[in-house]
């Protein structure tokens, strides 16, 4: 803190960027990415878990509250996988809430998992390299994913995860080294046109690269903790 | 990373408690502050006061389903994610026959108490009002600002109530809304009391932000 009589020519930009004394308080937010491995016989055989640091510019668009757009009037992109960018205007909302008719759905589609890598995750609109789903070479069964229910509590700290198992029925070993979070949505263009697509919204690369054997099962959780 | 031979069924796996964070290599991804300027009545800062946000609600954690999971559980269903509406205690289900878009707006509001914090709270201890009534503060512009994996909110204060106000906590809120109908749902999404109070003198003008940073 800084008391002054007069201090408007501190230049408040020098100041430190990051406050956060280590020996003091950590993030109020963490993102885990956890992945188990098994062998063939159900065996764990690999735990890794790192930190998740990768929302993409998607994910931006979304979180931005409302106010931004009707106050500034601009758009932000939202490129599906595909690479075809839309908008996110005031006037051009993507989500829509559940109601009685069937309409404009968005919804989680799964984790993706990939043998690529990319170096700006931030601008990420699909994975490098995805890892497709079936048993051909190279392949993983893709499971169905989870997601909990409801928010798991432990003192301060609350958390869920989202998870998706990946059997390797290929006849080889699968590395996995990039990891993403697709939804779908409606995507609308300002001159009025109306598209469907996934969209990544969330995207890492692995701090090492993930062997799952041949007759083997990966799990992949990622868990966003506030006040972990 | 830690390599072990079936240590024990994935049933008993405790996500958060596989590794501890001091085994993790590098950095958490997220920072967030609080900030607060107070100017005098010719416009020069006297008060210049930040410091780290310390608490996320599980709010927050419901906002961030909207952009991870988005809105339904899946194509074919008509009910919203359990996840969302189990905290929020949102409907899982809409009645209108249109499609209603959703949207949150942010706002920051002050007070002057403090609390013991908990993920539930969900309102500051001794909200200051809006006006310029003894112990009021004139809530005025709200901005919202974005540069790549940041944005911030900020509110302009102004105290006209003829005494100094002294400002000790800080709450991001966020109001959940639809296109279509007119029913909202406002949820505290953090919660700070500040290390030591703002001082704001009677004809004075504060800012208050708050700025999340999701590193990417």
């Amino acid at each position: 803190m800084i008391i002054g009589k007069v201090v408007d020519d501190m230049y408040v930009s020098m100041l430190p960027e990051d406050v956060y004394p280590s020996d003091w308080e950590q993030p109020t937010l963490k993102v885990y990415l956890t992945a188990i491995v098994r062998d063939a016989n159900g065996n764990i055989i690999k735990v890794h878990k790192q930190w998740s640091h990768s929302p993409t510019s998607n994910f931006m668009s979304l979180i931005l509250p409302y106010n931004y757009y009707s106050n500034t009037g601009q758009g932000l992109p939202i490129t599906n996988t595909g690479g075809s960018t839309y908008y996110y205007y005031s006037s051009y909302h993507p989500m829509c809430y559940p109601n009685n008719e069937s309409n404009c759905q968005s919804y989680f589609v799964m984790i993706q998992v990939g043998s690529g890598s990319q170096s700006n995750p931030y601008s990420a609109h699909s994975l490098a390299s995805p890892i497709a789903n079936g048993t051909g070479t190279g392949q993983l069964i893709y499971g169905t994913p989870s997601v909990s229910s409801s928010p798991i509590v432990s003192g301060s700290s609350v958390y869920f995860y989202i998870s998706q198992a990946f059997n390797n029925a290929s006849g080889g070993t699968v590395t996995i080294t990039e990891v993403g979070i697709l939804i779908n949505m409606y995507l609308y263009n300002p001159n009025g046109s109306v598209n469907t697509g996934n969209v990544l919204v969330w995207y890492d690369v692995l701090s090492s690269a993930i062997s799952v054997p041949n007759g083997g099962t990966i799990t992949i959780y990622y868990t966003f903790t506030v006040n972990p | 990373m830690m390599v072990s031979q079936n240590v024990v069924s994935e049933d008993d796996i405790i996500l958060n408690g596989i590794l501890s964070d001091k085994d993790i290599p590098g950095e958490p991804l997220f920072r967030a502050y609080v900030e607060a300027k107070v100017y005098d009545k010719e416009g020069h800062i006297i008060q210049y006061h930040r410091q780290p946000m310390k608490s996320l609600t599980q709010y927050f954690l419901a906002l961030m389903t909207i952009p991870l999971l988005a809105t339904y559980q899946s194509s074919s269903s008509t009910q919203a994610n359990p996840i969302f509406t189990n905290i929020t205690g949102i409907p899982s289900q809409m009645s209108t026959g249109i499609a209603i878009y959703i949207y949150w707006n942010a706002s920051i509001q002050v007070g002057s108490g403090t609390q013991s914090f908990s993920p539930t709270l969900n309102s500051l201890a001794a909200p200051i009002a809006n006006g310029t009534g003894g112990g009021e503060l004139q809530y005025g512009t709200l901005s919202v600002g974005y540069t790549s994996t940041s944005f911030f909110v900020n509110v302009i204060v102004t105290n006209l109530s003829g005494s100094t106000i002294n400002v000790t906590e800080i709450g991001l809120f966020g109001t959940i809304a639809w296109y279509n109908i007119s029913t909202t749902y406002t949820f505290l999404l953090s919660y700070d009391t500040f290390s030591s109070p703002i001082s704001i003198p009677n004809n004075a003008l504060a800012t208050f932000q708050v700025t999340i940073t999701f590193s990417g």
